[in-house]
């Protein structure tokens, strides 16, 4: 070996031992690679911005760290941001291209695949024709669903509960040695085997826009959606935070598809199409006895006189009975209380036999 | 049976009233979303078999002291089944009309007689014949919710949503009539307070006889030949002009009286 082919040597493993101490820490620590807590840590941090709105500036680290996003640095989403302290920052545009390698592809990772999906469903601004639809400005971005959701992870050890079983965790470290990348997987996994929200959250969610008395008028909708939702035994026990009633995105999301593809009801490849709507109830997991006639039940039943009638009259029908019997019985009773105190008092006197 | 209403008021209630701040409490209480339903299923199919039960006893009952004895007479015929079931005491009739005019008029001042109840009383009857009304609607509406997928083989998936206002609205008024009317008029009304025993002994006092089913008291006592030992009806004043104080009825005569007029109220 020449002393040219030492030096080259060393000189390489100078290199690779600079990057490795460079690099390895920061990444391990967290995402916080450019130290944006250092200032953003503060919860007081705030500001007024432009238009006049309070923007609170501060990321509580904790939840952060718990969150589906924890891994993705500041930076990755604020791409503006190239100096510290930093000018205003842009809308973060959920559509960008990550750091994040996807596994399958080995491709940089990116939601954009959403935005087509999106603009295919019943929530896209534009129309088949590429016009902007009525009231567009009313669609669904990202943030109007989405917050930064947290893990929800499930453990699957003999009995199915939330959290991390770290039996099966156990199983992991057979091949994956890194402890912080098989909880980290651990939660990317299994948090994704059920939703992230449960049935209450979701049409809480989906209530923001649909039970929006203007928004409901606006695109003239049938119902208020999460209202009347909530009338079913479904909403009822979803309130009760039960998960293991449908909400809004299992009967009204092709199964199989993203929930950003929900189409419109008239689609008729939509699986609330009248044609198709026997298909949801019929699942599986649901009512696999339903028959037709059964997902003709109104899951949006609303008491009103144009849309339901009969329903409007029937209901109308108990209320009046329930009040024609209560109220004179009420009637009856306070005035036995008062002619109780005054048994023998009477306009009219019976004659003495 | 009581208890069968108490726990399905219970375990519906918070399902009507989902928002309110009770709502929740009184759930988990049963269970939760997952234990609750069960609950209620439990109660109400256990007051079904108790309503089809008094169904058998009643028909049993009509059966053996009407029908049967009209068999023997010779008299069977629709005509006159018909007359006697409409005949039945526990049946409204034109009596309890007119028992609700002299009610009212005595409330009102109008008048200081207060209506003579035969053996049913009007309030009996219709704490009687509410809750059939209740069981049916609430009953069949419950079993439809609960049968969905039967049911809507044969008809239209809407039946549902009209089994739900059914079962829900008819809830709430039976829960209301019970703890309203009901517990007034067997509970906090001051002749019973704190309660009436009639539905765990089967006999009333000789009191209560005098005020709320005068007529029927009037003709036991005079069949026993009591009448000057007759207790007065309520709101009536005590006749001393007669130079009389008011009889006291003789503790034989109570438990002789009592032993006929054994009441159905409950």
């Amino acid at each position: 070996m020449t002393l040219k082919q030492i030096l080259k040597s060393v000189g390489g493993l100078c290199i690779a031992v600079l990057c490795f101490t460079l690099f390895l820490p920061l990444s391990a620590s967290a995402a916080d690679i450019g130290n944006c807590l250092l200032c953003h840590k503060y919860p007081g941090l705030s500001r007024v911005d432009e238009e006049g709105n309070f923007r609170l500036l501060y990321v509580n680290e904790d939840i952060f760290r718990q969150s589906v996003h924890s891994k993705i640095k500041c930076e990755g989403c604020h791409e503006d941001i190239k100096k510290i302290p930093h000018d205003p920052v842009k809308k973060v545009d959920c559509f960008i291209q990550c750091h994040v390698v996807e596994p399958s592809t080995e491709k940089k990772f990116s939601h954009k695949d959403v935005q087509s999906f999106l603009e295919a469903s019943v929530h896209a601004k534009v129309d088949e024709y590429g016009n902007h639809k009525k009231f567009s400005e009313d669609m669904p971005t990202c943030l109007d669903c989405h917050d930064n959701p947290l893990y929800r992870p499930l453990s699957f050890f003999k009995t199915v509960r939330p959290g991390i079983s770290e039996t099966a965790a156990g199983r992991c470290r057979v091949c994956h040695k890194k402890d912080e990348f098989i909880y980290r997987f651990y939660n990317h996994i299994t948090t994704r085997l059920h939703k992230i929200r449960n049935p209450r959250n979701v049409a809480e969610v989906c209530a923001r826009c649909h039970d929006n008395p203007e928004i409901v008028e606006r695109h003239e909708m049938t119902t208020r959606a999460a209202y009347s939702y909530g009338e079913t035994f479904h909403g009822k026990a979803a309130f009760f935070l039960s998960e293991r009633v449908p909400d809004c995105l299992d009967c009204h999301v092709n199964r199989g598809q993203s929930v950003h593809q929900m189409l419109s009801s008239s689609n008729p490849n939509s699986i609330t199409h009248k044609n198709n709507k026997e298909m949801i109830c019929s699942n599986l997991d649901c009512h696999p006895k339903a028959t037709p006639g059964f997902s003709a039940y109104k899951v949006h039943p609303e008491f009103n006189l144009e849309k339901s009638p009969a329903k409007y009259y029937f209901t109308a029908f108990f209320l009046i009975l329930a009040g024609g019997t209560l109220l004179p019985l009420m009637g009856m009773m306070g005035l036995d209380l008062i002619r109780r105190l005054f048994p023998h008092a009477a306009l009219k006197r019976r004659k003495k036999s | 049976m009581a208890s069968c209403v108490i726990a399905l008021i219970l375990t519906g209630m918070p399902l009507k009233f989902k928002e309110a701040f009770w709502a929740p409490y009184l759930y988990n209480l049963f269970g939760g979303i997952h234990v609750a339903p069960i609950v209620h299923k439990v109660a109400g199919s256990t007051l079904l078999l108790l309503f089809a039960y008094h169904l058998i006893y009643v028909f049993v009952t009509i059966m053996e002291n009407y029908i049967m004895p009209l068999k023997q007479k010779g008299q069977l015929s629709a005509g006159n089944v018909i007359k006697t079931l409409i005949n039945l005491p526990i049946i409204p009739s034109l009596k309890d009309l007119e028992d609700i005019r002299d009610l009212l008029k005595y409330l009102l001042f109008i008048s200081d007689k207060p209506p003579e109840g035969a053996q049913f009383t009007w309030k009996e009857k219709f704490d009687y014949w509410a809750p059939f009304w209740g069981i049916v609607i609430i009953g069949s509406s419950g079993l439809i919710m609960w049968n969905k997928e039967l049911v809507t083989r044969v008809l239209p998936g809407e039946v549902i949503n009209f089994a739900l206002i059914a079962h829900s609205d008819e809830a709430l008024l039976a829960m209301l009539f019970l703890f309203i009317w009901h517990f007034y008029n067997v509970h906090f009304s001051l002749s019973v307070f704190p309660m009436g025993t009639v539905f765990l002994t089967g006999y009333l006092s000789e009191e209560q006889m005098a005020e709320e089913h005068h007529q029927q008291y009037r003709e036991v006592m005079t069949a026993a030949g009591l009448e000057d030992q007759m207790l007065p009806h309520h709101g009536t004043r005590p006749q001393k002009d007669a130079g009389e104080d008011v009889p006291t009825p003789a503790e034989d005569s109570v438990s002789d009286l009592s032993g006929e007029a054994k009441s159905t109220d409950n």
